[in-house]
């Protein structure tokens, strides 16, 4: 049997699900000859690859580069599973969506000496924020839910046991919670 | 003809950025940046919010060291109440803190530059990385992994879940330790300081073979930030601001955390939304007040370590300094953080030993006292601070959160700089030269989920620019055609 | 009290006249999710969670208002009601902001519970990102209006229990508020006594102990049948 392609992504979140991920600790050996990762921020590929079986995408849409990342994510991956609840809910990264992109950057730079990235320059580099931060399947079709903040080892396990034997993931009521 | 190259995203670090190159019109490289390109905006939506949920809110800053976050967070509540914590919260919270240290080291040096380190700068990018790594070196590979889950088994054993716990709290914490946990810690330690000093050993081996990358990763002069205990050794959880020069002069004396507002600021710069602390004293200009936090100026800063192998270990390290000063190569962040890794094991192993840490009495009780409340700790990637301002109601009216990794963004820019400009010849582009201005980035262990002002992940990808601004050449690194290829 | 037969997905049941649905399917184990309902308090129909079908009606009935009739034939559970459920604890969670990461009650609150109940993992709703106000003027006591359902209990159990009629509800729609005196800062609040009985009776994390921090939130309700059966057995002479 080939190994399951498996990419993760990081949109606009703290990484807490990928640090979740990694404390599958050992299984994550046992688990190893049967899954490729073939990208996401622990591995060095810079482009999204082509057929990936199962994308795991922590993060919330919050800006314009998440936002082309997740339609590539999309096109060229099988399943796309909303990974934690800033990637299922907006969570505490949506917080910000109580003010206008204006009212934060105001609120967070012109504090001191130096010119705040709100430039023609900063437009060229740095990715414009969206004017809210979206949960992912308000942007793209998404085929499963792992809720949690992060989801605990256990749920993911669980989801990505289902996954490697080829079935759908179904998480119980207990393992399903927000929060 | 000028060009710039852009990197995007660099990867294995935590956070999202890119680094841009100038070239000049003779191919040389004029300019490097490393722009942070996240933002999140906490300092805004905090306000109006209790700040006994802050220690909550500020770890989903960063799912790496939420720990730190919760315990500055909550050392900040401490003021604002106006309290002293029971002696054994601190042990407690201390015991927590050494443990996401541990976590967060093995984190950087086994998953994130251990590839690098222990397979090569310019191994094959399909393989450099975790999963490489344990094809590669399958025991090493358990190993590390082991010694990062045992650091993330304490703060779960503690706080009930290994990321994001909600334990620690403004009086102390919520939940005392039992004596079937302490020994579960207890019967774990010896393994993890033994992996500890293997690492140590394969990191001094890393020094040696890597000597040419020692001397031009990051190494120049500047200033060091850092906590000391109150008799000047090294200390990660309270103490003592003490900011050293390059010669390693004290600056400030060794001041009260809480007057940090009065010789740091914060620059800006239009082209990342990382701000640039400085020292005010020397202004932001040219780099004149630019400092490093970390393990190397904890290193750097500390009269003495106070564990007996760490102490071996830093007195071993002393003998990088060239001339008696501090240490100046960010290429020894890595062994400095191998270092502390030990040290925070040996002080755990100390902890469990006290008589007093299974006390019940771990949460001191107060209305708001204050109006402001500061709290200060050395996060895994340097100093960390909270300031909350509080209304009548005892609700937030000002946040202002300086993250260590921003501390580092002079040094990271320039870092990024001399390493470009050490191995980018005649203006050819090749993956090992963008996996060493991309490592240059990770010797910091950068983790940019942590800037609030700015965030995420780094990917990294290389642009050229010509001297007109027109962009030339885009090098991103994908799975597949080797990048001096694509012309 | 005189009996009744009714039908209750499929299974011929008795009931005593009087008895609302929900009564008479929880006492024969049968499972219907509630959020405003509370034994104890007076019922209102609000949340509409507790919807059955009734044969003979064209749109579902709140069973905690419905009182059982001599051959009614009620439907609990379909696919239908089971959508209805979600839609209804979906809305809830688009209409304010609940957070669950970040609030007092993570992990002890029954609409997180619901929710995972309920299959929801994701809303479907556009969250309307609204930012209200904490109002945390009161000493011992706070009140995020991020977090309220509108459940009414609060208002309920101050009213009917204790008597101080501090909370009442202003507004329309989802433009509702809960409001102490009369749209006060509760703090300045006169008839509050500081019992903190809306407090315990509050379903999420809008209501709670100031002291409290993320998750530590727990809510205590056994003191209200207690102090309602107290009142009976004083009402009808006995020694409480």
């Amino acid at each position: 049997m080939s190994r399951l392609r498996l990419a993760t992504a990081w949109l606009g979140g703290c990484s807490g699900c990928h640090m979740s991920f990694l404390d599958l600790g050992e299984q994550l050996i046992e688990i190893s000859d049967a899954l490729e990762l073939v990208y996401g921020p622990l591995v060095d590929a810079k482009e999204f690859p082509e057929e990936v079986d199962v994308a795991l995408i922590e993060g919330a849409v919050a800006n314009f580069e998440n936002l082309e990342l997740l339609q590539q994510i999309r096109n060229r991956s099988k399943l796309l599973i909303s990974f934690g609840d800033c990637a299922i809910t907006g969570n505490v990264t949506s917080l910000r969506n109580f003010f206008s992109v204006d009212d934060l950057l105001t609120a967070v730079y012109h504090a001191g000496p130096g010119s705040a990235p709100r430039s023609d320059e900063a437009d060229q580099v740095l990715p414009e924020l969206l004017p809210r931060v979206l949960p992912l399947h308000q942007v793209v079709e998404v085929d499963a839910y792992i809720p949690g903040c992060p989801p605990d080892p256990e749920r993911i396990m669980a989801a990505l046991s289902a996954l490697l034997q080829g079935q759908t993931v179904q998480l119980s009521e207990e393992q399903r919670t927000f929060g | 003809m000028s060009k710039t190259i852009t990197i995007a995203p660099v990867t294995r670090i935590e956070g999202h950025a890119k680094i841009t190159i100038q070239l000049n019109d003779a191919g040389e490289v004029a300019d490097a940046r490393f722009h942070v390109t996240e933002f999140r905006g906490f300092e805004k939506f905090c306000l109006g919010r209790s700040y006994r949920e802050m220690p909550s809110i500020t770890e989903r800053i960063c799912g790496i060291c939420p720990v730190s976050h919760a315990l500055a967070s909550a050392k900040a509540g401490d003021m604002l109440k106006g309290v002293n914590i029971p002696p054994t919260a601190e042990k407690l919270r201390r015991l927590m803190h050494y443990a996401q240290l541990v976590q967060s080291h093995a984190l950087s040096f086994f998953l994130l530059s251990g590839p690098d380190l222990l397979l090569g700068m310019e191994s094959d990018p399909a393989k450099r990385n975790l999963i490489g790594l344990i094809e590669a070196q399958p025991e090493l590979a358990r190993q590390g992994i082991r010694l990062r889950q045992f650091g993330q088994e304490v703060i779960k054993l503690l706080g009930d879940r290994a990321v994001h716990p909600a334990w620690a709290v403004s009086g102390g914490v919520r939940e005392p330790l039992t004596a079937d946990k302490r020994d579960w810690i207890a019967a774990r330690l010896p393994e993890a300081l033994a992996t500890a000093k293997k690492a140590l050993a394969l990191g001094y081996e890393a020094l040696q073979r890597l000597s040419e990358e020692a001397g031009c990763y990051g190494s120049f002069p500047s200033l060091f930030l850092g906590l000391v205990s109150p008799d000047g050794g090294l200390e990660q959880y309270d103490g003592k601001l003490r900011l050293i020069d390059a010669d390693g002069a004290n600056l400030e004396g060794d001041s009260d955390p809480s007057r940090y507002a009065e010789f740091i600021g914060e620059a800006e710069q239009s082209w990342s939304y990382l701000k640039f602390p400085y020292y005010r004293p020397r202004g932001h200009e040219g780099d004149a007040g630019m400092y490093r936090v970390g393990p190397l100026a904890r290193l750097n800063v500390a009269s003495y370590a106070g564990t007996p192998l760490a102490e071996q270990e830093l007195q071993r390290f002393r003998q990088f300094r060239e001339g008696g000063g501090p240490v100046l190569g960010s290429f020894y962040y890595h062994q400095a953080r191998l270092i502390e890794l030990l040290y925070c094991l040996e002080r755990i192993g100390e902890l469990l030993d006290d008589p007093h840490l299974l006390d019940s009495h771990v949460r001191s009780h107060a209305r708001t006292n204050n109006r402001v409340g500061i709290g200060v700790v050395e996060a895994p990637r340097g100093v960390l601070f909270h300031e909350y301002h509080l209304d009548n109601d005892g609700l937030l009216n000002h946040v202002n959160l300086i993250i260590a990794t921003g501390q580092n963004n002079l040094a990271m820019n320039k870092t990024v700089l001399q390493i470009a400009k050490h191995y980018l010849a005649g203006s050819r582009l090749d993956e090992g030269l963008l996996n060493r201005v991309e490592h240059g980035i990770r010797c910091y262990d950068p983790c940019l989920s942590c800037s609030t002002h700015a965030m995420g992940r780094m990917p990294l990808q290389l642009e050229l620019y010509s001297p007109d601004g027109g962009l030339i050449q885009r090098l991103e690194r994908s799975s597949s055609p080797p990048l001096d290829s694509r012309k | 009290m005189p009996a009744i037969t009714l039908t209750i997905n499929n299974d011929l049941i008795s009931a005593r006249q009087g008895q609302t649905l929900l009564e008479v399917a929880r006492e024969h184990g049968i499972e219907i999710p509630t959020l405003c309902h509370l034994d104890g308090l007076e019922a209102m129909g609000g949340c509409r969670l507790c919807l059955v079908e009734l044969q003979g009606s064209s749109r579902p009935v709140p069973s905690c208002v419905t009182r059982a009739a001599e051959g009614m034939v009620v439907t609990t559970h379909s696919d239908k009601l089971v959508e209805y459920r979600k839609m209804l604890v979906e809305l809830l969670l688009a209409e304010r902001t609940h957070t669950c990461s970040i609030c007092v009650q993570n992990n002890n609150c029954e609409l997180q519970t619901l929710a995972a109940k309920l299959g929801i993992d994701h809303v479907r709703f556009d969250y309307l990102n609204q930012q209200l106000p904490m109002d945390a003027s009161r000493e011992r006591f706070a009140l995020d209006h991020n977090r309220c359902v509108l459940c009414l209990r609060c208002v309920r159990v101050c009213d009917a229990v204790e008597g101080a009629h501090t909370w009442d509800v202003r507004g329309r729609g989802s433009t509702s508020r809960i409001v102490a005196d009369l749209d006060r800062p509760w703090g300045t609040s006169t008839s509050c006594t500081d019992c903190g009985k809306c407090v315990q009776l509050c379903p999420t994390g809008a209501l709670f102990k100031k002291g409290a921090t993320v998750g530590e939130m727990r809510k205590e309700r056994s003191f209200l049948n207690r102090i309602l059966e107290r009142r009976r057995l004083a009402a009808q002479g006995g020694t409480p």
